[in-house]
């Protein structure tokens, strides 16, 4: 075991022992220590995770992170047999595992400070009992299924993991589960995952039928071999009839890969299981940062990551449907958000679908370098906006914001390095910018490829067989064993199935849509972010009495400032490349094709990648400029208040109305799936009520009542009964028999003694007269 | 003419134990069960002498252990008349019919 896994694996228990000692001592602990203590625990791991990352990139440098990853798949622990699958536990040692790692340690430490300062200004007691302690018990559960589930090997763990964070989820965003709105939001989060995980417990289970093994890796080589041998699943020969429906084996690998994906579409709050994520935000803000904005819906995307491997070019289409409806859709309502804190949500949707959209269409390093910049700077904004509500005594309506700059400086900049960061500040081709320019700007470039813009001339849009050909066969030749050439040798044998389809959806219509939907989101994300900015920072007050209230707290300020620096200075130069570094292994897929979209510098297109340079010289007018053009418009909009917007408003107001009312989906939802639930409830209430009981009152219920008359006055009474007082009256005529020779008198003892001694002597002369011999009383002496 | 034997030791012994036992069982009075005791015990240290003096071995085992016992008896009288006083304490009688306390 190497340092690496020690580091990992105490990372994952420390924040669980945190978790014990809250749970057993936090009343004792009190206000503000139980809230350090959860602090101190995440901040050991994130010295861990930050030692680990610093250890690996030597590794790497090394190139040693390759056997270390295999010295640790090779070091797993055997915990049980499923059927005669074995389970092995293990720690996912690679780059993505590392990184991630870091990324959750790092966050959840600040986000845990801010925590301490934001909790000191909020009530939290129910019924006279102080809550305090649990809020940080529930983080530090969080922080441990979170790391869990990075660090997993298999994807039984990681499902276990996977519903902890779901329910750590649903206990923090019902904090205040006094208030019926926080109650009710964390169920609608809680049995909305609940509809993922059904898909993702299908995926499993096909996983499980299929490939035999539920290890990641494992399974992924498993998937390749029967496809390169046409056996298992690719049969084609293998066919399920369902309800006289014959569905192939290429269908069901299929099915597998979205089934699979319906884990992440719920917990990445994907269209349609999106509704949960706005209606989350009633939990505490820090929650909202760390859960619902940073980590845990990203998970989804990680999930999607790990079993990229696994998926098909349809599964993949699917995913890349799902993404774009997503990130175009929410991106659209965030726009008519007065609410600061769903407009963020709103937001976060948005570039989760970006994510998901980015891996559909092969983005695989930047949906998870997204992933990484997004995560903080997605967190700094809810912590900013949490400090915003706090310091404007819990306003959340935009409306009644404004200039709060001067009165929140810190914030005020660091939300507005936030919102440059996702809106992709920076300037093309010149290779300046934040963490989310260059991120975006990949995930578009796959997709300008993918939807083959540029026209079918392009070096590689042929079969991917013809690579050796095009311009880039230098680079795949070093990884001449990889998923590629498997592809070309299959892709013959496969026929139109699986082989030649990569090709054949280069440049279909709806790849098409979907990157047109996608670049006109990258128009709009820089305007409601601007918009949200604008409101709340810039302009005039609106509301006297909120403006006057406004200060900033320095603990909670702490963090953003910090979160706001990572933002600016690390995420490419050090989430970008051990991502990369993690790709060429784990996008080894024999059907699915993976991209590089990186044009700068091209060394890093190695492996199973392809990499793209015409596309970042069009997406540099097509959208390099985007955040500047938006950002105009919005403070255009903006500038003399809310008047303009009014009447832009009122003159689309039946779309306004639409945006407003979400697409009318929490009452799609309500109609048919609540009221559904409803009816069917009445019905059973119905027939449990006058037939169920009918039956039980009067023809069980009087049997019953014969037969315990029977058996209590009969069986009972006599029998039973009778049996153990019998014994007892024998014991006690016994014992009074035994006592009676007990007199207590010395003279009787003294009496039964001798007697008892003449008896004795009586029956040894008797016996000695029997047996021969005489005793012989003789006077030796004379 | 009557000789003397172990016969005649042995029968007069076993007739003081008789009596000793006698006094034991018939009387109350602490004191009196305690000469009953003294009896038993000197009955049997004539028996030893008698054992000693007509034995086909030579030696004064028997008049030893005699001497033995009767050191005995006085340690046990000491600790009897401890126990009686120790019982007038209590129930203000040394009747032994009246100090029966752990009967069955």
């Amino acid at each position: 075991m190497s340092n690496y896994e020690t580091y990992l694996l105490a990372g994952v228990a420390i924040p669980f022992v945190s978790f014990l000692i809250l749970m057993l001592f936090g009343p004792r602990l009190g206000k503000p220590l139980a809230g350090w203590v959860a602090v101190a625990a995440m901040a050991t791991c994130c010295v861990l995770a930050t030692l680990t990352m610093v250890g690996w990139l030597g590794e790497v440098e090394n190139g040693t992170a390759a056997e270390m990853t295999a010295a640790a798949k090779d070091n797993q622990f055997y915990w049980a047999d499923l059927g005669t699958v074995p389970i092995n536990i293990g720690v996912n040692l690679d780059s993505l595992t590392v990184i991630m790692f870091f990324m959750v340690t790092f966050i959840a430490t600040w986000i845990f400070v801010f925590s301490v300062g934001y909790m000191a200004g909020h009530s939290d007691e129910v019924g006279g009992q102080s809550k305090y302690h649990r809020f940080f018990c529930y983080l530090s559960l969080f922080g441990f299924s979170m790391l869990g589930l990075i660090i997993s090997s298999n994807l039984l763990f990681l499902f276990i993991f996977w519903e902890l964070v779901g329910l750590c989820s649903y206990l923090l965003i019902g904090f205040y589960f006094d208030k019926k709105y926080a109650s009710n939001a964390a169920m609608k989060a809680f049995i909305t995952n609940r509809v993922g995980d059904f898909g993702f417990i299908f995926g499993l289970m096909m996983v499980y039928f299929f490939l035999g093994t539920l290890d990641l890796d494992g399974a992924a080589a498993e998937f390749s071999r029967q496809y390169a041998s046409n056996t298992g699943v690719f049969d084609p020969a293998f066919t399920i009839n369902i309800f006289g429906w014959k569905v192939s084996g290429a269908m069901l690998a299929t099915l597998m890969g979205v089934g699979l994906f319906c884990g992440a579409m719920g917990k990445s709050a994907q269209f349609p299981l999106q509704v949960w994520l706005p209606d989350a935000m009633a939990g505490p803000t820090p929650v909202s940062a760390l859960i619902h904005a940073a980590t845990m819906v990203a998970a989804g995307v990680y999930l999607v990551a790990r079993v990229f491997r696994l998926l098909t070019p349809e599964a993949q289409m699917f995913i890349a449907g799902v993404g774009c409806i997503t990130l175009t859709a929410m991106a659209l309502i965030a726009i008519v958000q007065t609410d600061i804190k769903k407009c963020l949500a709103y937001s976060t949707l948005s570039q989760l679908g970006y994510m998901i959209f980015g891996l559909g269409v092969g983005a695989w390093i930047a949906a998870l370098f997204h992933l990484m910049t997004h995560a903080f700077f997605k967190a700094m904004m809810f912590l900013g906006s949490g400090q915003v509500i706090e310091g404007c005594h819990h306003e959340q309506d935009m409306r009644k914001m404004g200039g709060l700059i001067r009165k929140m400086p810190v914030t005020g900049i660091t939300f507005l390095i936030g919102v440059l960061a996702i809106a992709g500040f920076g300037i093309p081709n010149a290779h300046l910018g934040l963490g989310g320019y260059f991120s975006k700007d990949e995930i578009l470039a796959v997709a300008w490829d993918r939807a083959g813009i540029g026209g079918e001339g392009h070096g590689h849009h042929g079969d991917h067989g013809g690579h050796g050909d095009d311009g880039h066969g230098g680079d795949h030749a070093l990884a001449g064993t990889t998923g590629f050439t498997l592809v070309a040798g299959a892709g013959g044998s496969h026929g139109g199935d699986h082989g030649g389809d990569s090709s054949e959806e280069k440049g279909s219509g709806a790849l098409k849509l979907m990157f047109w939907c996608a670049l006109i989101t990258a128009y709009v994300t820089p305007f409601y972010m601007m918009r949200c900015w604008w409101m709340t920072f810039m302009g005039k007050p609106r509301d006297q009495h909120v403006h006057d209230h406004a200060h900033e707290s320095p603990l909670m300020f702490l963090p953003l400032v910090i979160l706001a620096i990572f933002t600016v200075v690390s995420s490419y130069a050090l989430f970008r490349p051990l991502i990369a570094d993690a790709a060429p292994a784990l996008t080894d897929a024999v059907l699915v094709t993976s991209y590089d979209g990186h044009a700068y510098d091209a060394e890093h297109a190695k492996g199973a990648l392809i990499k793209l340079e015409a596309a970042h010289d069009w997406l540099f007018w097509g959208v390099g400029w985007s955040w500047l053009i938006m950002f105009i418009v919005a403070i255009v909009i903006y500038r003399g208040g809310l008047d303009f917007a009014a009447k832009i408003k009122s003159a689309f107001s039946p779309i306004a109305t639409l945006l407003e009312k979400k697409y009318y989906f929490d009452e799609i939802y309500d109609f048919l799936l609540v009221r559904g639930c409803r009816l069917i409830a009445s019905i059973s209430a119905f027939w449990d009520t006058y037939i169920v009981d009918w039956i039980v009152a009067s023809f069980t219920s009087k049997v019953t009542e014969r037969f315990s008359v029977f058996a209590g006055r009969g069986v009972d009474a006599n029998i039973v009964d009778g049996v153990f007082n019998g014994m007892a009256v024998t014991s006690f005529d016994l014992s009074n028999f035994f006592r009676s020779p007990h007199t207590g008198r010395i003279r009787n003892y003294v009496l039964f003694t001798a007697g008892a001694a003449a008896v004795a002597i009586l029956l040894i002369l008797v016996f000695d007269q029997m047996s021969g011999t005489q005793v012989v009383l003789t006077s030796a002496g004379g | 003419m009557l000789t003397i034997g172990l016969m005649h030791y042995l029968i007069l012994s076993a007739a003081i134990f008789c009596c000793g036992v006698f006094v034991m069982m018939t009387k109350r009075n602490a004191i009196g069960i305690l000469i009953g005791v003294e009896l038993v015990l000197n009955s049997v240290n004539i028996n030893f002498i008698a054992f000693d003096r007509y034995s086909l071995v030579p030696g004064f085992d028997g008049q030893i252990t005699a001497l033995f016992v009767i050191v005995l008896a006085a340690a046990e009288a000491a600790v009897a008349v401890a126990i009686c006083m120790n019982l007038y304490k209590n129930i203000n009688t040394i009747d032994v019919d009246r100090g029966d306390a752990l009967h069955g």
